[in-house]
């Protein structure tokens, strides 16, 4: 053997690549939800299919929260108080279900039309 | 209770499969209970403290703190199982011979118990944070009676521990001889999920493009919300519905890993097995260095653009744990091509070689172009041709022709996929000292899914047979097949493609495996 790569080179190589290749968007459109007690408000929301969105969640209860779609693929905790950002999509057309892991009464739906 | 027993339940699995395989794959090694108890407190103090920040580490980094760190975490965690499984590789077969007795020695080397202790610190930690988090939510607004939430969190925490403890002890009925063969794959199917799951990370909070936000949704057959979907989560990285880029990371970590990992496991096997099969095996190396493999698997497209300068590097290593004399052979190649007319592509070539065990070689310098021969899409075929002159260093090597037809076919709509077939059917003639005079004929073949530009499918087939007029029997010709990921993405002026693929050995005398990668920068002037 001459050589012994590095075991995680070319993932932190490969990752750099990506990164560099990143557009740099801010124009994205965004949209906020808000969770209070054991509900979001608004329960429905329709966005845009095909582009990336960005959603600001707000949670306003006491106790923290976790924002979660398995759809979507997106896992995020909120602080009681706090506001997170979440980037989403571009997604296809569809429903789009999520709740608040920690409070599974707490669903929504986000519609991509 | 139920409710909260399923949630904790869901946040221990993770970490409690990984502390089973940790455990099972550590086996043997001194101490180790010791090293794995110590990552499980650090990792539950440090969830504690995560949890009590997390307000803090919400707003840090513009937002994305949450993310980073826990990428940092899965990272972290996916470095020490490299490492693990890498010095596994080099010493599993002693520790499987005779368990405890190279104990000491085992700890006079590198020692992987610093690794064992992180890998279960970052497992602990990155699922703790969040149950701690859950837990302290629910104390605090008492929604239920206080004993059935208690019950409950203990319930779901058991049962979590519970998968862990079964994992390791259905690894454990595994004999010893096996035992850290199938522990070390565990663990790089393991360090390939955490990597795509740091990916999905960055995704969320935008720092990466997603190169296709969903390839696939096989959530109809395995959600991975359902308990046998978790399990498969954390123990194969699946996800329903993956991004481009985490079924990248995934692979690429597979790669990264493994290759070295099956490379060393060979090589610091049987360090003093003297006698006959050494004999047969510095003949064997002997004449690889006298006739290096120049494998060059790559598949041609007939399509040439004119002003288009391609920039490309083409790498492949061959894996072979029954004959060493075929294990880690390596090919490099480095080549500028550039469309001087709207049919003809001329292409300079450096590749560098080295046989199982040997020092690189500055192997051929070769001439190549295509030509396309028909517009694309115009006919039933799209039809091109290559021809090749490779000019070898080495005195006593023969220089060599290859020249034959690039056939293309693209098929849309074939059972709702667009597929895009290529052959490349090339003749192979040697000339100048110690040439042979028989034509040779090697094959390529590429059958392509048009997923997305980021990302498609491929199913590759190689081959070769040296003599055309005496082919001799399919065992003493190589064949191979295998999948491959092609793609790209826009970078500055031009487009940055890549491939990867695994190419598995069909007949006898063909290597196991072998690994071979792409990359290209093209632009246009």
């Amino acid at each position: 053997m001459q050589t012994r790569a590095k075991p995680t080179g070319g993932l932190v190589a490969g990752l750099l690549a990506l990164l560099l290749a990143t557009p740099a968007l801010a124009e994205d459109p965004s949209f906020s939800l808000t969770l209070r007690g054991q509900s979001f408000e608004p329960a429905t929301l329709e966005v845009p299919a095909g582009q990336k969105i960005t959603l600001h969640i707000t949670n306003t209860n006491a106790t923290p929260a976790e924002f979660e779609s398995e759809t979507l693929r997106r896992e995020k905790v909120i602080p009681p108080g706090q506001t997170v950002v979440v980037y989403v999509g571009p997604l296809r057309p569809g429903r789009y279900e999520f709740e608040d892991e920690f409070h599974p009464k707490a669903r929504g739906v986000l519609i991509a039309r | 209770m139920l409710a909260i027993a399923v949630i904790v339940f869901r946040e221990v699995l993770e970490a409690a499969l990984i502390i089973g395989i940790v455990m099972a794959a550590s086996y043997g090694i001194p101490y180790r209970t010791r090293w794995i108890g110590a990552g499980l407190g650090v990792g539950l103090l440090g969830s504690v403290l995560v949890a009590l920040m997390a307000g803090r580490i919400a707003v840090a980094f513009a937002g994305a703190g949450q993310e980073l760190l826990n990428v940092s975490i899965l990272l972290l965690a996916v470095g020490m199982l490299a490492w693990h499984n890498i010095w596994m590789a080099r010493h599993g077969r002693e520790m499987a011979a005779h368990a405890r007795a190279v104990g000491e020695s085992i700890r006079a080397g590198a020692r992987p118990l610093t690794a064992l202790a992180v890998i279960t610190a970052s497992a602990t930690l990155r699922e703790g944070a969040e149950t701690v988090l859950f837990i302290s939510g629910i104390v605090s607004t008492a929604q239920e009676g206080r004993m059935g939430m208690i019950l409950g969190g203990v319930g779901g925490l058991a049962a979590g521990v519970a998968a862990g403890v079964a994992l390791y002890a259905g690894l454990l009925r595994i004999p010893l001889s096996r035992l850290f063969t199938v522990t070390s794959w565990m663990v790089l199917l393991l360090a390939a999920g955490l990597a795509a799951q740091a990916a999905g990370l960055l995704i969320q909070a935008d720092l990466i493009p997603a190169l296709g936000e969903q390839l696939w949704d096989t959530s109809f057959v395995l959600s991975e919300k359902s308990v046998a979907g978790s399990i498969l989560h954390t123990l194969l990285g699946y996800v329903a519905r993956p991004a481009g880029v985490q079924v990248l990371v995934y692979l690429i970590t597979l790669l990264a890993i493994g290759v070295p990992m099956r490379l060393l496991a060979r090589t610091t096997a049987h360090p003093r097995t003297a006698s006959a099969s050494t004999a047969a095996l510095m003949l064997g190396v002997t004449l690889a260095a006298v006739q290096p493999a120049r494998a060059d698997m790559k598949v041609r497209y007939p399509g040439v653009e004119q002003g288009e300068v391609e920039i490309e590097h083409n790498g492949l290593v061959t894996i072979d744990h029954r004959k060493p004399e075929r294990n880690g052979e390596q090919s490099y190649t480095a080549s500028i091509a550039y469309g001087v007319t709207s049919f003809w592509k001329l292409e300079l070539e450096g590749e560098f070689a080295a046989g199982a065990g040997q020092r690189f070689n500055e192997e051929a310098g070769t001439l190549e172009n295509t030509f396309q021969l028909t517009p694309q899409g115009k006919y039933f075929l799209d039809l091109g041709f290559f021809a090749e002159y490779a000019q070898a260093r080495g005195r006593h090597t023969p220089n060599e022709f290859v020249f034959g037809p690039i056939l293309q076919k693209e098929t849309r709509g074939v059972a709702g996929l667009d597929l895009l077939h290529t052959a490349n059917l090339f003749f192979s003639h040697e000339v100048g000292s110690g040439s042979s005079n028989a034509t040779g004929f090697e094959y390529a073949w590429q059958t392509r899914l048009l997923l997305n530009p980021y990302l498609d499918p491929a199913v590759e087939f190689y081959g070769q047979i040296e003599a055309v007029g005496h082919p001799g029997r399919y065992s003493r010709q190589e064949h191979f097949v295998g999948p491959a990921l092609l793609g790209g993405v826009r970078l500055g002026p031009g487009k940055l493609k890549y491939e990867v693929g695994y190419q598995f050995g069909l007949s006898h005398a063909a290597p196991t495996g072998a690994a071979r990668w792409q990359l290209e920068y093209e632009v246009r002037f």
